[in-house]
């Protein structure tokens, strides 16, 4: 297995510049992932246009959002524990047994315990992904045009899994992000598209304004609307080292919870909440004898813990070799790339490897700094969750501005963001997921790009499709994907009446 | 059904119509689309249409079955969440004149008192945000953010 990518990427992340960014992105990810309401993706969205704005390189600006992905899975629980709030969807199944912890005076305790099985899970999902990035990346070489668009059929197909029970509303806005990407100059055309003779939308709607747009104007007004319903911080951590027994007795745990986040995490659609919520299910089938799971049972805790970090290493491996988010964050990253005008796909690690080696050597190193920063700072971590709304959302506002401003001094980029946030905040009131849109649009212009040069280079000829074994697989694969959620939905209702009284 | 699951379900109901009407309005646009030459067989239109069509299938299933929607704030929480987006248009109009630091102000002291602070609070919380942001933005990081014109 060639692995120079890798070791070419630590020469890359264990520059003084990259070190210092990882340990800004930690630290700012920790911080991220620890207030509830706001998750990576929201973190990721506000440093993006800084970073670009700063002309950090590529590779430089991918080992930031990196290390805030990653920071955000460790600090998620922080929350969870400590006010039984998750910091995001991936630390949801960490409070069931995380905030008995702690009503038990053992915060401190969890908190290290977590710690620990979040840099498990880090560093097995980093090691797979240093694995297997290779393995798929010379799998998926010899992609045309029609590859490439079935590839993306394939994306869209796997969406299904990612808000499995409301498939339509996930495939509407699937359609909005893709219908957002067709605004602009038509480049083999040299059409304008839904301009409306606004010369700021000829290169078509950024995607800073978006993502930001969606994600932390929306936020900040559903936090106005759930503000009224107030927390609990438990303040009184009690000891800050584990126990030795606690520890040994999740060493296992932790290990198979971690394999099984990197698994879940490779597959496209599949995020952290899902991942978690299998690996505590998994743990507490094989492990609760005692009925002590929900009641503050450390197995409980270590298992959602090691999974969610070890998925969001996974996550990577369909971005980096397919140009497949794996999830919404993944997605987001991917549109960083786009910025820089890089192309992600089967040819990125051939073509920059130091752009996906960087990013793995930095997920190493990351989870390294990670564990450094959370074991002794985890107070002035938890000391995060008592700055109050009316301080910090002021903060996210200024950050989205200044974001979206800096990348063209522009006030109108400002006021478009302003507006895709008021229609955000709609659609999620609606129970709409805004990670679909996110994806149709990073994925729609190379969609219709690849489908308009497969069909020049056949002239006209649909069979093109479906010519190449690589795309029958990927049809195969897409079919299977989008049925997938149908025949388990049917399986479980099966169940459901089988098991209900008659 | 409770009143809150019909107000629900209604907003879904017309939230599916605005989207059709989207998709409608989209498909013209995108059957109208003037170009002179298309280098490949599709051109320009076919994916807007195809968009159209596909979006209008979907809002009819949405409309059939609109799933869980979450009510919609009303009285004073409807002033607060119209008030943010209000704050943001203002200082955006400001930034140019009134330059960063005072529209960041006016932002962060509005938004801060609509959050719930007390009025002293959120204006000493609105100072240090303006302090604190153009301190990181324009001189640590270098970031164009405008001076303002009426200071000259």
């Amino acid at each position: 297995m060639n692995l120079e990518y890798l070791w070419g990427g630590f020469s890359v992340a264990l520059t003084l510049q990259n070190l210092t960014i990882g340990f800004i992105g930690c630290f700012i990810g920790t911080m991220v992932g620890a207030l509830p309401a706001i998750g990576p993706i929201n973190g990721i969205a506000l440093l993006l246009p800084i970073a670009y704005t700063m002309g950090l390189p590529p590779e430089s600006t991918m080992i930031l959002l990196a290390s805030i992905y990653c920071g955000a899975e460790y600090g998620g629980r922080i929350s969870s524990i400590l006010l039984n709030v998750p910091g995001d969807a991936g630390a949801v199944m960490s409070a069931i047994d995380g905030y008995p912890l702690a009503r038990q005076g053992r915060a401190g305790e969890a908190l290290m315990l977590s710690g620990l099985a979040s840099f498990v899970g880090g560093m097995i999902g980093a090691t797979g992904l240093a694995l297997f990035a290779p393995l798929l990346a010379g799998l998926a070489t010899g992609f045309g045009p029609a590859e490439y668009f079935v590839l993306m059929v394939f994306a869209f197909a796997t969406l299904g899994s990612m808000v499995g029970s409301q498939p339509v509303k996930t495939l509407i806005g699937c359609t909005l992000g893709l219908m957002l990407a067709t605004v602009g100059l038509d480049a083999t055309s040299g059409a304008y598209r839904f301009t409306f003779n606004e010369p700021e939308l000829g290169d078509g709607i950024e995607f800073v304004v978006l993502v930001i747009g969606l994600f932390s104007i929306s936020e900040a007004l559903i936090i106005l609307e759930n503000q009224a319903s107030g927390f609990t911080v438990i303040r009184q951590l009690g000891r800050m080292i584990a126990r030795a027994d606690d520890i040994r007795k999740s060493v296992g745990t932790a290990l198979r919870s971690a394999v099984m986040g990197f698994v879940v995490g490779v597959l496209p659609g599949a995020g952290a909440s899902v991942s978690s919520a299998i690996a505590y299910t998994t743990a507490k089938r094989l492990s609760d004898t005692e009925g002590t799971f929900g009641k503050g049972d450390v197995r409980g805790l270590a298992a959602p813990e090691a999974a969610n970090n070890a998925t969001a290493c996974g996550a990577f491996v369909p971005m980096l070799t397919l140009g497949v988010p794996g999830s919404g964050t993944t997605a987001v990253m991917l549109g960083a790339l786009m910025l820089y005008n890089i192309q992600p796909g089967p040819m990125l690690l051939t073509e920059r490897p130091e752009i996906v080696g960087g990013l793995v050597a930095s997920l190493f190193i990351g989870n390294i700094l990670l564990l450094i920063l959370n074991l002794p700072l985890v107070n002035l971590f938890a000391r995060v969750l008592t700055v109050p709304n009316w301080l910090l959302v002021p903060g996210i506002l200024v950050l989205s501005i200044v974001g979206v401003y800096s990348t063209h001094a522009s006030s109108f980029s400002v006021l478009l963001m302003l507006g895709i946030g008021m229609v955000g905040w709609l659609l999620r009131k609606l129970g709409f997921d805004m990670a679909p849109i996110i994806l149709g649009f990073v994925l729609g212009h190379v969609m219709e790009i690849n489908l308009r040069n497969a069909l020049a280079i056949s002239g006209g000829d649909i069979s093109i499709l479906f010519q190449s074994k690589i795309s029958l697989v990927l049809w195969v694969l897409a079919a299977a994907m989008a049925a997938l959620p149908v025949f388990l939905s049917r399986r479980a209702k099966k169940r459901l009446k089988a098991t209900a009284p008659a | 059904m409770s009143d809150k699951t019909k107000s629900t379900s209604l907003a879904g109901r017309v939230g599916g119509v605005c989207l059709l009407a989207l998709a409608v309005a989209y498909g013209i646009g995108g059957s109208r689309i003037e170009y002179a030459f298309a280098s490949d067989p599709l051109g320009p239109r076919v994916m807007p249409v195809a968009l159209a069509i596909v979006l209008g299938i979907l809002c009819l299933f949405y409309l059939r079955k609109p799933g869980i929607a979450e009510a919609f704030p009303t009285g004073p929480l409807l002033v607060k969440t119209l008030a943010v987006p209000t704050l943001i248009i203002i200082a955006v109009l400001l930034l140019e004149p009134l330059g960063f630091a005072a529209s960041i102000f006016i932002l962060t002291a509005g938004v801060g008192w609509v959050f719930g602070a007390p009025l002293r609070k959120a204006l000493i919380g609105a100072a240090g945000h303006a302090l604190l942001w153009w301190f990181v933005f324009s001189w640590l990081l270098e970031v164009y953010l405008p001076k303002g014109t009426l200071f000259g």
